[in-house]
C-alpha cells in the first residue's frame, strides 16, 4: 500500500495524492480546487461522506487526507482515529477542516493524530501551505 | 479571522454551486422545522436526530457563506447554528420561541440569499439586526439544566472519537438511565456500507446509536470493524438476541466493566495487572455518573458481553434487492410466459390430428399445470415490486404543511388508502404529477377563510387525497373543496388561443378537459381566472406515460376532483391482439371493456367523425388502419370494434380481426419509431416475432382532444 518516496528533491515528478473528505459539495470542490493548484502532480480524490472515504482508503496510495469534522455518517474524529489506528495508513498525514464553532472537537481531532487544522472560512494559500509542509515532510520522512 | 477574498472571481462555477447548495440545505431545514414543530404538536418527544440535522445544515451554511465572503449571510447562519445548539446540547427546550426564531432565520437567510441574487448587497438589513438582537436576548433567557459534565466511565478510544454532541447526547441517556453498550461486527472493507446500514437499523428499533467508530478489522487490509457506542432501555439478555451480528459482540461500554470482564476471562494475573492502571486512575477521581446506572451485576453483564454467540438470531427478515434485478427477473418470467404460448399452441396443433390427439392431450394437460405455476411466479416477482403510496403522500402532506406555514392559508391535507400498492417505478414517477396537483389546489383552489368564510365554507380548507385499487388499475383521487374551476372563463380562453373554434359546442365535461391543453394550462390568466390549470398539461403527459389517464370534475363553489387511473404495473400485461391489414398489434386487455362485431351499415356519420350507437351512448370511432396508414379495410365488410375505457372516456377501434389474448412483456422500441405516439412498446407473441403494443391512453387522450378541437357546432347535449 505504501508508496516509495521519490528519490531526491525530483518532487514536480511524482504524483502527489490527496483525499479530500466533505460532505457539502460546494466546499468540496472549493477545497479541491484549491489543492489542484499546488501543481500539476496533485491528484485529488473527493469522498462525499465519511463512509466513502472509509470505501476509497484501501483503492489509493494517499500522501494527504483532508478533512471535515461534521458529517452525516461517520464524523471527521471517528475518521481519524480509524486512520491513524490502522498501520497501513497511520503514516498519512492530516488536516482537519472545520469552523470555529467546534473547537474543542478540533482539538480532540489534534489529540487523535491530526497533523494540523484549518479554522473555515479559510484563506485559499493556508490550506496550500500546510498541505505542501506535510506533503514536503513526508517525503522527506 | 484572516481578510477573505470576495472577488468577483469566486462569483463563478464554484458561486453556482453554493446557490443551489444553499437553496438545498434551506428547503431541508423548511422540512425539518415543520417535523420538529409537528412532533412537538402532537406532543412525541423531540428527535435528537432531527435537530442535530438542523445544527448541521445551519453548520454548513455557516462554513460555506463564510468562504464566499457573504458575511451578512454567515452572520445570520451563525446565529441560527447557536440556536440549534442549544437545542440539540440540551441547553434550551423546543418550545415556541425557539422555533419561531428558528422559523424566521430560515426564513431571512433565503431572502438575503435572493436579495443577493438580484444583485443587492450582502450586508445585513435592519430587520436581521433586529433579529439577531433577539436571538442573543433568547439566548441570555435561563437555560434549561444540561447533563452534567463530570466525568464518563467510557473506553478512552470510544471517548477519545466523540464529538462534544455526542458526549452531550451519551450523558443525556445516562441520565435517562438507559445503559450504554458497544455493539460490534467486522464487515469487508469494500462492501461494508449495506450490513452496516441494517445492523444500525436492528440497533436503532432498540436504542439510540450515538456513535459509529470504524478501526481496522481482524484483516486489515480485508476487513473494517465497526463499533456502535448504543443507549438501550432495553434488558440485556434480549439486546444480544434480537441483533443480528456479522461476527461481532454485544458489551457493556464502560472501562471498569470491559476491565472487570477481561480480568474475569484472563486468568493470567500479569493481564488483570495490566488494565490495573487504568482502573486505578480513574478510580480516585470523583465519577459524576457511572455508566452502568447501577454497576451491573457481574452475571447480567456477562451475558451482555455475548458469551452466548450461537444463541444470536437475525430479526431482520428483509433484503434490499436492486430494482434492476427484479427487472431481469420479470423479463425472465416474461420470456417464460411467451414460450408457453408456444407450447399451448403446439398442443392444440396436435390435438388436431387424429394420430397425435392424446399426446396433445397429455401435452395440453402439462401445460396447464404450467400455466398455473407460471402464473404464481409471475404474480410472485409483481408483488416484490409492490410499494404502497404511503411515502408520497408524506411527501406531499409535508409540502401541506410547509406551504401552509409559509403563506396564511388554513388547508388540512385529509389521506386515504396510503397502504395501496403500486409498482415500484410508477410510484417514482408519480411523485410530480402529484405534487402538482395539490400544489394546484393549495394555492389556486382553495381560498383564502375571508373568502371561504363569506362564502359559508369551513374556515379551513381541505385536500383529500385518496387512491384505491379497481380491478388492474389503481385509482387515485385529489379532491378539494375550493372555488372549483370556472368552465366559462376556460372556454373563453381556449377560443382566444385559439385551442378550440368559436363555433364548437362543448359539454361543460369537454371544457373542463381543457385544462389539460397545452397551450392553455400554462397561462396564468387562466389560473387567475379559473382558479385552476397551471402546468396541469405536464400532468396529463406524465400519467400518460405512465399508461394511465387523468380526468377532471368540478363544481363551482364547491370544488374539484383530479382523478388518476393508473395500471398497478408495467411490466406483464395480458393483451389482445388483433389484426388489421395484414399487421398484427397487441391491445392491453384492461383497458379493453368489450368487443362488438360491427356491420358497416350500423357506422353513422356526423361531420366527418364516424361513431356507433352503443346502447344509447354514441360511441366515437376510430380505425386503427388509418391511425397508423395501413390501407383502408373495405368499408363493406364487417369488423370488429374494441371497446376501450380508461376512467370515464370510451373509444371504439375498429379492426378486421380478433385473435385471441395473450400475457405479452411490453420491451421498449429503439431507432426512429421510439417515439410514434400510440405505440406503447413491442412484444414477441408466440412463434410470431415481434408485434407492436398499443398505447391505449394515448389513442382515447387523443380521440378526446380531436372530439373538443373538430366538434363543429354540435347540439348541446
Amino acid at each position: 500500500m505504501e508508496r516509495a518516496a521519490p528519490e531526491g528533491p525530483g518532487q514536480e515528478a511524482s504524483v502527489q495524492s490527496i483525499l479530500v473528505v466533505e460532505d457539502s459539495a460546494t466546499m468540496r470542490s472549493l477545497i479541491a480546487s484549491t489543492l489542484e493548484e499546488l501543481g500539476p502532480g496533485v491528484k485529488i480524490t473527493e469522498a462525499s461522506s465519511g463512509f466513502e472515504a472509509l470505501r476509497l482508503l484501501p483503492r489509493g496510495a494517499f500522501h494527504l487526507i483532508v478533512t471535515d469534522i461534521n458529517m452525516p455518517d461517520i464524523n471527521g474524529l471517528e475518521l481519524v482515529s480509524f486512520v491513524k489506528k490502522n498501520p497501513a495508513y497511520a503514516a498519512i498525514p492530516l488536516i482537519i477542516v472545520s469552523t470555529e464553532s467546534s473547537e474543542r472537537d478540533r482539538e480532540k481531532g489534534i489529540g487523535l493524530g491530526a497533523d494540523a487544522y484549518l479554522v473555515k472560512p479559510f484563506e485559499p494559500e493556508d490550506l496550500r501551505g500546510l498541505a505542501r509542509d506535510l506533503l514536503h515532510a513526508r517525503e522527506e520522512a | 479571522m484572516t481578510a477573505r477574498r470576495k472577488t468577483t472571481k469566486r462569483r463563478t462555477k464554484a458561486y453556482r454551486e453554493f446557490v443551489s447548495e444553499a437553496e438545498e440545505i434551506l428547503e431541508r431545514m423548511r422540512d425539518d422545522l415543520s417535523d420538529l414543530a409537528d412532533r412537538r404538536g402532537q406532543g412525541a418527544d423531540v428527535d435528537p436526530e432531527l435537530v442535530n440535522r438542523l445544527f448541521r445544515s445551519a453548520h454548513s451554511l455557516k462554513g460555506l457563506s463564510g468562504m464566499f465572503g457573504l458575511d451578512g449571510v454567515s452572520e445570520l447562519s451563525h446565529h441560527l447554528e447557536d440556536v440549534l445548539d442549544g437545542l440539540r446540547m440540551g441547553r434550551t427546550a423546543v418550545d415556541e420561541r425557539a422555533l419561531g426564531l428558528l422559523d424566521e432565520s430560515v426564513a431571512l437567510v433565503a431572502q438575503t440569499l435572493e436579495k443577493l441574487e438580484e444583485g443587492e448587497g450582502a450586508g445585513l438589513d435592519e430587520q436581521a439586526a433586529e433579529l439577531i438582537a433577539r436571538i442573543d436576548g433568547w439566548a441570555r433567557a435561563p437555560k434549561a439544566e444540561a447533563a452534567g459534565e463530570g466525568e464518563l466511565d467510557l473506553e478512552p478510544a470510544m471517548q477519545r472519537a466523540l464529538t462534544e454532541y455526542e458526549e452531550h447526547r451519551l450523558r443525556e441517556n445516562v441520565r435517562r438511565g438507559r445503559r450504554i453498550v458497544v455493539v460490534e461486527a467486522n464487515f469487508d472493507i469494500l462492501s461494508f456500507e449495506e450490513g452496516l446500514a441494517e445492523l444500525t437499523a436492528a440497533v436503532r428499533e432498540v436504542g439510540e446509536v450515538l456513535s459509529t467508530l470504524p478501526s481496522p478489522g481482524e484483516t486489515p487490509e480485508a476487513q473494517i470493524r465497526f463499533s456502535l457506542l448504543v443507549a438501550t432501555d432495553f434488558p440485556p439478555e434480549g439486546l444480544a438476541a434480537r441483533l443480528e451480528l456479522a461476527g461481532g459482540a454485544v458489551r457493556p461500554a464502560s472501562r471498569s466493566a470491559a476491565a472487570a470482564a477481561a480480568a474475569r476471562s484472563e486468568p493470567a494475573p500479569g493481564a488483570a495487572d495490566a488494565t490495573a492502571p487504568a482502573e486505578a486512575e480513574a478510580a480516585p477521581r470523583p465519577r459524576a455518573e457511572e455508566l452502568d446506572a447501577e454497576a451491573e451485576p457481574a452475571g447480567e453483564a456477562d451475558s451482555l458481553a455475548g458469551g452466548d454467540l450461537a444463541s444470536l438470531k437475525s430479526i431482520s427478515e428483509t433484503v434490499r434487492v436492486d430494482i434492476r434485478k427484479l427487472d431481469e427477473l420479470m423479463n425472465l418470467v416474461g420470456e417464460l410466459v411467451i414460450q408457453r404460448s408456444a407450447i399451448a399452441k403446439l398442443a392444440r396443433q396436435l390435438r388436431q390430428d387424429a394420430a397425435t390427439a392424446r399426446l396433445g392431450a397429455e401435452l395440453e394437460k402439462i401445460h396447464k399445470g404450467l400455466e398455473r405455476k407460471l402464473q404464481e411466479l409471475q404474480a410472485g416477482v409483481l408483488e416484490v415490486r409492490m410499494v404502497p403510496l404511503r411515502q408520497v403522500f408524506e411527501k406531499l402532506s409535508r409540502v401541506v404543511r410547509r406551504l401552509r406555514r409559509d403563506t396564511d392559508k388554513e388547508v388540512r391535507l385529509e389521506i386515504r388508502g396510503a397502504d395501496t400498492e403500486l409498482d415500484k417505478l410508477i410510484v417514482e414517477e408519480l411523485v410530480d404529477p402529484l405534487m402538482h396537483v395539490v400544489r394546484n389546489a393549495f394555492d389556486h383552489a382553495i381560498e383564502t377563510a375571508e373568502e371561504r368564510l363569506a362564502a359559508g365554507k369551513p374556515r379551513e380548507g381541505s385536500i383529500r387525497l385518496e387512491a384505491y385499487q379497481r380491478g388492474n388499475d389503481v385509482v387515485i383521487e385529489a379532491t378539494d373543496d375550493g372555488r372549483g374551476i370556472d368552465a366559462e372563463a376556460v372556454h373563453r380562453r381556449a377560443i382566444e388561443r385559439g385551442v378550440v373554434d368559436a363555433g364548437n359546442h362543448l359539454s361543460r365535461r369537454e371544457i373542463l378537459d381543457l385544462v389539460f391543453a397545452p397551450g392553455l394550462s400554462t397561462r396564468d390568466e387562466v389560473t387567475e381566472t379559473s382558479g385552476r390549470g397551471v402546468g396541469m398539461d405536464v400532468v396529463r403527459a406524465n400519467i400518460t406515460a405512465l399508461g394511465g389517464v387523468v380526468d377532471v370534475a368540478s363544481e363551482p363553489g364547491r370544488g374539484t376532483t383530479v382523478t388518476m387511473t393508473l395500471p398497478i404495473t408495467l411490466a406483464i400485461i395480458q393483451a389482445l391482439i388483433v389484426g388489421v391489414a395484414g399487421e398484427r398489434f397487441a391491445i392491453p386487455l384492461n383497458s379493453v371493456r368489450e368487443t362488438l362485431l360491427v356491420d358497416p351499415a350500423e357506422v353513422q356519420r356526423s361531420d366527418g367523425r364516424e361513431l356507433l350507437n352503443l346502447r344509447g351512448e354514441a360511441l366515437p370511432l376510430r380505425r386503427l388502419a388509418s391511425e397508423f396508414s395501413l390501407g383502408e379495410a373495405l368499408r363493406e365488410q364487417k369488423q370488429y370494434a374494441v371497446v376501450l375505457g380508461i376512467g370515464d372516456a370510451r373509444l371504439g377501434l375498429l379492426v378486421d380481426r380478433l385473435e385471441g389474448q395473450q400475457d405479452v412483456v411490453i420491451k421498449p422500441i429503439q431507432g426512429p419509431i421510439r417515439s410514434v405516439r400510440g405505440i406503447a412498446g413491442a412484444t414477441e407473441v408466440g412463434d410470431s416475432g415481434a408485434v407492436l403494443v398499443l398505447d391505449v391512453s394515448a389513442l382515447v387522450e387523443d380521440s378526446r382532444s380531436r372530439e373538443a378541437r373538430e366538434a363543429p357546432a354540435r347540439r348541446a347535449p
